[in-house]
């Protein structure tokens, strides 16, 4: 199956395009790892989403 | 009566419950415990998968092979001739292999010396998954060494008579045992007297990137925490457990191989490709979900990631270890203290500070 793309390979290329908002959350997460609760940082998350989201649809 | 009788009296009532009930000595099961931690089962649906996709299966064989080749360098340093080898948990015979590829001297002007299969008269290479173990039967090496190719049910307990094994090698199989104890007590058995028993297998500190950024991901974004790399054995443990199953004169060390992925995603095909993806007993079944994919790659990066590298570290951690099985005229260490040349002579070298 050369040309088709593995659903994983469409996931790294469209996350790739929002690293912006990717350091964002990591940055977020890291900031204070020793005590990660649930949704801590949600708000960051769904902007990486949006962002991953757009994305995907013009791969 | 004093108060303090009184008080005790008062309060027997609501201590009598507790009172009747009984308990029993627990009994104990004969034999040794046995913890299931991976899933035998799974692990070889995941090695046949892999190897079914032949390229994909070659191309992530980079740490397989690498490692194979240094596990041989130490059968170098060996000088004696092999009838009958074992390779426990061949994969795709890497080990056979690297046997048939030809020595570099450290020394360019002495050339390469001729490879190490000459001097094996027989390999027998076991490993479950048939897929993965034929996968390269038809390559050129095969020719250059007599190898035996043995699918065997089960990597925990071996087919093997005692004494039949001129030496048993191991490349990266062994981390996905149960029992290693008892593994390592078969593989004593299987051995002749004075043979030794040469293995590679990840530990300790092996994925800790991908470990703990998982951990973090799981965290934020479900609120639990799965198990998805595996529990490792540690470099201390390593020494105990071979000397438990009665192997004499240890080496055991340690060696880290960074590699470096373009992001998660790759490093994650990689291990899945190599045959060597999550298989643990107690685990949440299924893929992970996109939720957690997506912030595990924006954690690591932030977690692991140096700052002018391209890519995201992954760390190997090799753990390799030499045991002799024991036999009476086999070669004893000295007494300590009974060292007759001060080794700073031979060496050289001189007090702390440098001069």
């Amino acid at each position: 199956m050369p040309n088709k793309t593995r659903p994983i390979e469409k996931f790294a290329k469209a996350t790739a395009q929002c690293s912006a908002e990717a350091a964002a959350y990591g940055k977020c997460v890291v900031a204070d790892y020793n005590a990660v609760q649930k949704d801590m940082c949600a708000k960051e998350f769904m902007r990486l989403k949006d962002c991953y989201l757009a994305a995907s649809k013009k791969i | 009566m004093s108060v303090r009788h009184f008080l005790r009296r008062a309060a027997l009532p609501q201590r009598t419950f507790a009172a009747t009930t009984t308990r029993h000595y627990a009994s104990q099961k004969p034999g040794n415990p046995v913890l299931e931690i991976f899933n035998r089962k799974v692990k070889h649906v995941q090695k046949d998968r892999a190897a079914w996709n032949v390229d994909e299966s070659r191309k992530v064989d980079y740490l397989k092979d690498e490692v194979a080749m240094r596990l041989c360098e130490r059968l170098l340093d060996i000088k004696r001739d092999f009838t009958n080898v074992l390779d426990l948990g061949a994969n795709s015979c890497n080990i056979a292999r690297a046997l048939t590829t030809p020595n570099p001297d450290p020394d360019p002007e002495a050339g390469s010396s001729a490879p190490l299969a000459t001097r094996i008269s027989k390999l027998t290479c076991a490993d479950t998954s048939r897929a993965l173990l034929y996968r390269d039967a038809d390559l050129p090496f095969n020719q250059e060494l007599a190898i035996e190719r043995d699918v065997i049910p089960d990597l925990e307990s071996l087919p093997y008579k005692p004494n039949s094994f001129d030496a048993v090698l191991s490349s990266l199989s062994i981390h996905w045992i149960n029992d290693l104890p008892s593994l390592l007590e078969q593989v004593n058995t299987i051995l002749k007297p004075d043979c030794p028993f040469i293995a590679a297998m990840f530990g300790g500190d092996t994925l800790f990137e991908l470990r703990t950024s998982l951990q973090l991901a799981d965290l934020e974004r479900r609120g639990g925490v799965s198990p998805h790399v595996s529990p490792l054995a540690d470099v201390r443990d390593v020494g105990g457990l071979l000397n438990k199953a009665g192997f004499k004169m240890l080496t055991v060390d340690v060696e880290d191989i960074v590699v470096e992925f373009p992001d998660t995603f790759a490093l994650m095909q990689d291990l899945q490709a190599m045959g060597e993806n999550n298989a643990i007993m107690h685990r949440q079944l299924g893929p992970l979900s996109r939720d957690v994919l997506l912030a595990n790659e924006a954690i690591y990066r932030q977690l692991h990631k140096e700052e002018d590298a391209r890519g995201i570290p992954a760390t190997f951690r090799l753990i390799y270890m030499i045991g002799w099985k024991e036999s009476e005229n086999q070669a004893q260490p000295l007494q300590r203290g009974s060292g007759q040349v001060n080794l700073k002579d031979i060496l050289g070298g001189g007090s702390f500070d440098g001069t």
